[in-house]
């Protein structure tokens, strides 16, 4: 897990005007940290397209289509956090999952981050998080 | 009560689009649905964040169970959305 997500892929000071604008960044990220090509991002706007990721509590979790994971170097994940919030189709994300995946290493994680959004005070936690090392704490205690 | 224990069948596992679909044809049925794996305890199907809980996996067996009016129904519905592999319908 803790190669999964390590802390420079977790951004937590993001800021974007649409969804897809946060896609994007969200995408960079992964691709600045090496986790994925640039194709993959137009992967993660279509699959938004096709399916919402928005999961609950403020929460999105982006990722690409099945057919992208050609475009994965390796599994990893990406925090990002928007405290002016995005609109996503009328939810108010504050959180992104970004995914990079193509084994099935990440569903642990995803299964810890919802864990943690059904606790109120982690979910708050997660929402507000100003340190990258909190973020790590909070989905690796599960 | 009506149960079906199902082995999931998308290539991704009961997460991301799969666990959408799931959720959604969950909140459709006239009765409410539980999904757990295992020994776990059973949680919502209607429920993102819970079936997301499950952590899932392709191969991974689950177990169904809903009682009331339509409950069979419901819990055949929503096995044999499982079983099969919602990524590859994914076009």
């Amino acid at each position: 897990m803790a190669d999964l997500l390590t802390s420079d892929a977790i951004r937590l000071q993001e800021r974007a005007g649409s969804r897809d604008e946060a896609i994007r960044r969200c995408g960079e990220v992964l691709v600045s940290v090496g986790a994925v090509s640039e194709d993959y991002v137009d992967a993660m706007l279509a699959r938004e397209q096709s399916v919402s990721t928005y999961i609950g509590e403020g929460v999105a979790i982006p990722h690409g289509t099945l057919n992208s994971k050609e475009n994965v170097r390796r599994d990893a994940l990406a925090v990002l956090r928007f405290p002016d919030g995005v609109d996503w189709d009328g939810n108010d994300v504050r959180v992104c999952v970004a995914i990079a995946a193509a084994g099935d290493g990440h569903i642990d994680i995803l299964a810890s981050l919802a864990e943690v959004l059904m606790d109120p005070d982690q979910a708050q936690r997660l929402r507000t998080a100003t340190d990258p090392a909190d973020v790590l704490e909070l989905l690796e205690t599960s | 009560m009506p149960t079906r224990t199902v082995v999931v069948g998308s290539a991704s596992g009961l997460h991301a689009r799969p666990a959408a679909l799931f959720v959604a044809a969950a909140a459709k049925q006239p009765v409410p649905v539980t999904i757990r794996t295992g020994e776990k305890k059973a949680v919502p199907a209607r429920s993102m964040l819970s079936v997301l809980s499950l952590g899932a996996k392709k191969g991974t067996e689950v177990t169904l169970e809903a009682d009331g009016d339509g409950a069979q129904d419901a819990v055949d519905t929503l096995a044999a959305l499982l079983e099969r592999d919602l990524d590859a319908e994914d076009g």
